[in-house]
């Protein structure tokens, strides 16, 4: 990342001002989409690598809300050398074309075609080191103003990711919000060689499938889709994951038809099936409106195929809300 | 007339009507302004200020709170004395209706309202709500043509509307016929109050029971009852048995659990019991605790029983002897040579972690009561009396509960020293 850091090195402007820098003519209109949330508020207290984060979400075209607010442990110090970092990151992203070019040969994403057919489960985030925390962007109403606070670290014996901290649902005073409180924990979109966007392919997965272990609160599990169409970023399906609970690990199998559409946070009349073809991320919040202490042990994220699961859609549209869709 | 000469007219006439006119010229609203004699015309010429007819009556700084009081708030303090419950809160809202017959300022009372009802406890109550809604006067917000329909009629008496179905929504509460009727009644059926309440109708009853662990609305006040819903909540076994050790002692009659006696509550299955007693003498389990439970809104805190993983050199597979079932094999050895289409299995090893051996709840987090639980543990369990048990506490009081995300860091490390170093650092994080 910290080629195109140097690059644009007024990154910091990019959080604040609403319209594209003169001095990244390259990056295009793929960017535009940053300007047009209105909530980033300044970040109160924002420590040094979740300013560096920040600034990078913001560079890849992530929507506004998604500002680090993970803190690394004080052992690490995150030792910054330009030009080393960009040797190393030149290299990094010269060897990722070449495999992408070796792999397209063996078959999709290196792996031989027969296998990727066949394949009825198929791991997609797991939390067994630090690199697989860098992948996932951690939020809360911070950014509006308000008090909630959460942190992600890896749980114990490296083995599963946890994801704590404090809720509160007390509103921020800017005349605006009513209310507050949430909490998410959203996974960065894949990036092939040269930060090229690249989507997940889950098209012949119907099951979502999280093994996690909580504390009793319900959280909402939302998936977007990769798309450039600008009025499209604010879209995403969600549905409700409750946890149980206690001291066992608790499975949870979500199947795709029963994501809701959602724009701009609130539910949709005209509701749609989740197409899995062209997937960018997954996020999990937490907004129940409860003050508190949470806490929320994930060991891995997965797809598979639930052979007994046949429907397609679980909502269908009403005639009274959507007379349109029915002539 | 200029303007000055109807002041003084008006002056005039007040004098005589005690001020009910004088203060309709000065436009300051009713309730607000005491009724204050101005200064007439003949009024004595030392007391009486060359431009003081151009003061405006003040009115009297009010004792009491020194917050400005929104309009209609003194319907709410009525009754200091009295509980904040639902008939007091009827009776503030049916006295709004009683001093003004046209209902002057119902959008800022509703708004009012909405923001006293979780100081009263009627947040919940749908009977209270249709009332609100009835606050409104009906048919006149209604659009008539095609005109009034086509931009919002009456647009903030929509927003009030939509504000009350809005906090139904955000307390889960379902409208009824009554509130659909009311609303049809007040702002027609193409309104977006109306809108709302059908999109309302409409995703409730998707999502009414999605929650595949329920927990009651009404939670039980008592602790001991709680801690008995929290643990079948947790344990999915229903085998399970619920054990009360201690019931809280209240020998003061103050009906508050004693300190020194709160109650342990605690469950096992009987899978868990056959463990423990298998459980090798030579290695110690562990008491871990307090990790939180949220029931709705409550938080309990419970401890837990568990050993470490044995080593795989360690572990032996049960073999099941063929005589023990002679109608049908327990273990089949057959390899179909499945391909990879029938593997479901995710290509991962999953998180083990040490056997579970029994989880309890109890009032107070020392380990003087998680001894106790121990000790009642023991007589269904006698192979605990050979067992070492060490107590890994996160904490050293019991009380975590109103304390920083830091402190109340709930999977347990590996080692004490671990424990220390690792709570230092979630200290420094939070």
């Amino acid at each position: 990342m910290a080629l195109v850091h140097r690059f644009l090195n007024g990154a910091y402007i990019f959080r604040h001002c609403p319209k594209p820098n003169a001095s990244c003519p390259f990056l295009g209109t793929r960017f535009a989409d940053y300007c047009s949330s209105s909530l980033q508020k300044p970040v109160a207290a924002p420590g040094k690598t979740s300013s560096q984060r920040n600034s990078e979400g913001d560079l890849q075209g992530h929507h506004q809300r998604e500002v680090a607010l993970d803190i690394t442990s004080p052992e690490e110090k995150p030792e910054v050398s330009f030009d080393k970092a960009i040797k190393d990151e030149i290299k990094d992203h010269f060897r990722r074309l070449k495999d992408d070019l070796v792999n397209h040969w063996i078959g999709p994403e290196g792996r031989p075609l027969h296998e990727v057919l066949l394949e009825q489960a198929k791991v997609v985030w797991q939390f067994r080191g630090k690199e697989d925390l860098d992948k996932w962007i951690v939020t809360s109403d911070k950014t509006i103003g308000g008090r909630s606070e959460v942190f992600l670290k890896m749980g114990k014996n490296n083995q599963s990711a946890l994801l704590y901290g404090t809720l509160s649902s007390e509103a921020p005073k800017d005349g605006e919000s009513g209310r507050s409180g949430y909490c998410a924990m959203v996974a960065r979109s894949p990036r092939g060689p040269f930060e090229r966007k690249r989507a997940y392919d889950w098209s012949q997965f119907n099951t979502l499938y999280l093994r996690v272990r909580g504390d009793g609160r319900p959280w909402m599990v939302n998936i977007r889709e990769d798309t450039d169409i600008i009025q499209r970023k604010n879209q995403m399906y969600s549905y409700f994951m409750f946890t149980r609970g206690g001291p066992y690990w608790q499975e949870v199998k979500i199947p795709f038809s029963k994501f809701f559409f959602s724009n701009q946070g609130r539910i949709r009349d005209a509701q749609y099936q989740l197409l899995l073809d062209k997937i960018s991320s997954i996020g999990f919040t937490l907004a129940d409106k409860v003050d508190g202490p949470f806490f929320l042990e994930i060991d891995f994220i997965g797809v598979f195929t639930d052979p007994a699961h046949t429907e397609e859609f679980a909502y269908e549209n009403s005639p009274e809300l959507n007379p349109r869709l029915f002539k | 007339m200029s303007w000055a000469q109807a002041i003084l007219l008006a002056r005039g006439l007040s004098r005589g009507w005690g001020g009910i006119c004088g203060v309709a010229v000065t436009g300051a609203p009713f309730s607000q302004v005491p009724l204050q004699a101005p200064r007439g015309l003949h009024c004595s010429a030392a007391a009486h200020n060359s431009d003081s007819w151009l003061v405006l009556p003040r009115p009297e700084p009010r004792k009491g709170p020194t917050k400005a009081l929104t309009l209609h708030e003194e319907l709410f303090q009525q009754t200091p004395e009295g509980a904040r419950d639902k008939a007091n809160f009827v009776r503030a809202v049916q006295n709004f209706g009683q001093h003004n017959v046209h209902k002057r300022g119902h959008v800022d009372f509703i708004y009012l309202a909405l923001r006293k009802m979780r100081e009263y406890g009627v947040e919940r109550d749908l009977a209270v709500y249709n009332l609100l809604l009835d606050i409104f006067p009906k048919e006149v917000f209604r659009p008539r043509s095609i005109f009034q329909s086509m931009f919002i009629h009456y647009p903030r008496q929509q927003e009030c509307g939509i504000a009350v179905l809005e906090q139904m929504e955000s307390h889960g509460v379902m409208p009824n016929k009554e509130t659909e009727f009311l609303l049809i009644q007040i702002f027609g059926r193409k309104s977006y109050p109306m809108l709302k309440y059908v999109r309302m109708k409409l995703w409730f009853s998707r999502f009414k029971n999605i929650n595949p662990f329920p927990v009651p609305r009404d939670l039980p006040q008592d602790p001991v009852d709680l801690a008995k819903l929290g643990l079948r909540h947790m344990e999915p076994n229903l085998s399970a048995t619920v054990t009360i050790y201690q019931m809280p002692s209240s020998k003061d009659s103050t009906g508050t659990a004693d300190p020194t006696e709160p109650h342990i509550v605690g469950i096992q299955t009987p899978d868990q019991q056959a463990a423990l007693a298998h459980h090798n003498p030579a290695r110690p389990i562990f008491v871990e605790g307090p990790f939180s439970l949220w029931l709705r809104d409550k938080c309990v805190y419970y401890h837990i029983l568990r050993a470490d993983l044995l080593p795989p050199e360690e572990r032996e597979v049960e073999e099941i002897p063929e005589e023990w079932n002679l109608h049908y094999p327990m273990q089949l050895d057959l390899d179909y040579g499945r391909s990879s289409w029938d593997d479901y299995e995710f290509d991962i090893h999953k998180v083990e972690e040490g056997p579970v051996f029994a989880i309890c709840m109890a009032g107070a987090h020392d380990q003087a009561t998680l001894a106790k639980w121990i000790q009642g543990l023991q007589e269904t369990n006698p192979a605990l009396a050979q067992i070492p048990v060490v107590f890994r506490l996160a904490g050293s009081t019991g009380e975590l509960l109103a304390s920083s995300s830091g402190l109340e860091e709930p999977p347990p490390p590996e080692g004490q020293e671990e424990e220390d170093s690792q709570q230092r650092q979630q200290q420094g994080q939070s």
